[in-house]
């Protein structure tokens, strides 16, 4: 890392006392105002890993198991970065369950255990914690006297920094549902600037014509990461297309839409994305809607073949990007503009074939 | 209802058990490049090959008249309890109007349900007499099986192993009451103790693990046991049909817990595959005198790749060779017994080089008996050591 630039301190206190790495990856888009804000409440100094790059990607192959999918090597590299920054303890919380009778991916739930045997020098400086609740509102951490003990401090004290992480992320949640991305509810109640932007992305045209609305369905580590991403709002924007996501769509809704399901995905997040994709394919505003998942995640196999017999059913245009370790930031822009001029076209053809 | 269900484990006892319930049975093919091709043409392409086979299965029988498909579901994080949801719908986007009966262990009220509906007109103690009768049955074979995977190292004629298994299948097929079982088993072993065994000098022993379906059909892994066994392995299998079903049982609960505790500072939860319990058995393999560990996983196997992820250091600390294989749809035989072969001699000569501080094989008691002609008294005092745990 070592660039100033893409560390964020929060919190103060004497420069003996540790600091808390958090690495930029994986829910830390969506749980990141939960968890920055507990540490701050409690007086921790964080230090969030920087903006992945390329060299985060090679770190996190070099250290994970060829078949691993695309965010957790992503993972892996942001670990080893803060390492080599020093952080005394790196949060790897442990996430089991948001809601009833759901789970996260097995690679999720073992993530603490796989990191510290693939990473051996972080063995002694993780500091993880069970997330498992009923209801994502009402989020906290299990065996609370544990993790006080691990961070020092009463269990009083813990207890009212969960309080305040909840109510902060409770406001970034609203935040979302008033159309802002993850991303930037992340920046703006965190106070912490989004992984910054690459400067030399020239901006497109604007073209004349009406602005489009796509679903962007992708889990949040995979959307917002600098990386695996490769800015696709941003891209999508200026193409003159406005994605709507998961995280926009208000929780009920979603629910609403598989209930009808005898049986819904055992993922708390591929459900969501499940029922903001019926969602967004029963909305009448919603132009086309793109899946963006990254390579070897297993969830998305699953995911990913519902929403398109669900495309099939909805005849609505519908477009799978799978973004690689590879990288390449053409095949995106590539395949986004063909998309969009595709939705373009069939909504001309619509209005034309209306005259007639 | 003419039903069929997925090519794995004691498929003939499997039929048996439905035509009790009075309904024809559609029996699996077993799979052949026909159904992997058809699997993978109509599988999502990074859903696990397990999924896959099942899917070209399914399709096969589904075209030789099936209306249903018997298969298992759970509610945990593993793709693999999702599997049947999916296949309804890939069935019906098909155009196949297939009943899908998923036996979920961990809904109660769906579960009941869905045997109620497979029970037909039979009582539930008739049921249930039923279910402990082939339970019975799949016991026995399985416990029969594990001593075969062991001998089958020292075979002297090709092919004698294969037919004993034909032979005994047929055996247990005339079985009608669990009171027969003990006597079938005594001539079980009797048919397999007439088979000629050759002196082995180096034998090693090698147990598999990993993803269950890739562990036990031998399709799926490309013959893995067989080509052991042709190299002179005796081969422990961590997986077997009625130790999986005992361990569903709830007043099993608590023995399990305590197997998978041994598993959990590697690994500290269950993360709904075999996981902790693959951990769990090579802690234990080490502890038995196994000299190697074979690791199978489908490619993107999102369990064994944590487990995957922590082999390295559990190798290190029991001292002990790990091989870890991916499989999938690509039949890459020679780059696999290539590996197979190389890691059979690695092991062969970390076993000559390690000074013993396990009972070596040939110097076990219960194992003196099969350097010499065996008899079948002696057979049975084959405990078959690896490959049982306390709790199964």
């Amino acid at each position: 890392m070592g660039d100033n630039e893409a560390t964020s301190f929060v919190g103060w206190r004497k420069s003996n006392i540790m600091t808390i790495g958090l690495p930029r990856a994986l829910l830390y888009y969506y749980y990141g105002p939960f968890w920055i804000t507990f540490f701050r409440h409690l007086d921790i100094p964080v230090t969030v890993s920087g903006a992945t790059t390329k060299t985060t990607v090679d770190t996190g192959i070099k250290h994970s198991v060829a078949e691993m999918c695309l965010p957790v090597k992503v993972f892996c590299g942001h670990v080893a970065e803060l390492i080599a920054a020093g952080a005394d303890r790196i949060f790897i919380p442990r996430m089991m369950a948001v809601e009833k009778d759901k789970y996260f991916c097995p690679k999720f739930l073992g993530l603490p255990d796989m990191i510290r045997h693939v990473l051996p020098e972080s063995a002694d400086r993780i500091l993880t914690a069970d997330v498992k609740c009923d209801r994502e509102t009402e989020i906290t951490f299990a065996m609370r006297d544990q993790l006080a003990r691990s961070l020092g401090v009463s269990s009083r004290r813990l207890a009212a920094a969960i309080n305040a992480g909840r109510k902060v992320w409770n406001a970034f949640r609203a935040r979302n549902r008033q159309g802002l991305t993850a991303a930037e509810a992340l920046a703006e109640t965190t106070g912490l600037n989004p992984s910054p932007p690459k400067p030399h992305s020239p901006p497109l045209p604007r073209t004349a014509e009406a602005a489009l609305r796509v679903g962007l369905l992708g889990y949040v580590y995979n959307i917002y990461d600098a990386y695996i991403g490769m800015n696709i709002v941003n891209k999508l924007r200026t193409l003159g297309a406005f994605p709507v996501t998961f995280e926009m769509i208000d929780d009920a809704a979603i629910m609403e839409k598989l209930c009808s399901f005898d049986k819904t995905l055992p993922w708390t997040f591929s459900n969501k994305l499940l029922g903001a994709g019926y969602n967004l394919f029963a909305d009448p505003g919603i132009d086309g809607l793109i899946h963006i998942t990254a390579f070897g995640c297993g969830p998305d196999s699953m995911l990913g073949k519902l929403l398109e017999l669900a495309a099939a059913e909805a005849a609505k245009p519908f477009i799978t990007v799978r973004v690689d370790e590879h990288g390449g930031e053409t095949h995106m822009l590539t395949r986004l503009e063909a998309f969009t001029d595709m939705l373009r076209r069939k909504n001309r053809r619509r209005v034309e074939g209306c005259r007639l | 209802m003419k039903l069929s269900f997925a090519h794995m484990g004691p498929i003939s006892v499997y039929r048996r058990l439905i035509e009790a319930l009075g309904h024809e049975v559609i029996m699996p093919q077993k799979p052949t490049q026909r159904t992997f091709d058809l699997g993978t043409k109509y599988s999502p392409e990074f859903l696990c090959f397990p999924f896959k086979c099942l899917t070209g299965t399914f399709i096969e029988a589904l075209e030789r008249g099936a209306e249903g498909i018997i298969t298992v579901g759970t509610s945990q994080s593993c793709r693999a309890g999702f599997y049947a949801e999916i296949h309804r719908r890939i069935m019906k986007s098909l155009g196949y109007s297939a009943q899908f009966f998923a036996l979920d262990f961990h809904r109660p009220r769906e579960f009941i349900q869905t045997l109620a509906e497979l029970k037909g007109n039979c009582s539930w103690w008739r049921f249930i007499d039923i279910i402990r009768l082939y339970y019975a049955i799949i016991a026995a074979l399985d416990r029969l099986q594990a001593k075969v995977r062991l001998l089958r190292a020292y075979e002297q004629r090709a092919g004698d192993f294969v037919r004993v298994w034909q032979q005994i299948l047929e055996l247990f097929d005339t079985c009608r009451s669990r009171r027969e079982i003990p006597e079938l088993e005594r001539s079980a072993l009797e048919l397999i103790s007439r088979l000629p065994l050759r002196q082995a000098e180096n034998a090693v022993r090698i147990a598999i693990v990993g993803e269950v379906y890739v562990v036990m059909e031998a399709h799926a892994n490309l013959d893995l046991e067989t080509k052991l066994a042709s190299l002179g392995v005796e081969v422990v299998n961590s997986q077997y049909i009625s130790h999986w079903l005992r361990r569903r049982l709830p007043w099993h609960k608590a023995s399990v817990e305590i197997a998978l505790a041994r598993a959990s500072q590697y690994l500290k939860i269950d993360l709904g595959g075999h996981d902790q319990e693959n951990i769990a058995h090579i802690i234990e393999y080490r502890e038995q005198g196994v000299d190697g560990i074979i690791h199978l996983l489908p490619f993107g196997c999102l369990p064994e790749l944590v487990v995957q992820s922590i082999l390295p250091r559990l190798s290190k600390d029991l001292d002990l060779p790990i091989l870890s294989l991916s499989v999938d749809e690509q039949q890459s035989t020679a780059n696999y017994h290539t590996r197979i072969e190389a890691f059979v001699d690695l092991v062969r000569t970390k076993k000559r080089s390690r000074a013993r501080t396990f009972w070596p094989i040939q110097a076990h008691p219960d194992f003196t008996g099969i350097l010499e002609p065996v008899n079948a008294a002696r057979l049975g005092a084959i405990a078959v050591a690896a490959g049982t745990f306390p709790w199964c």
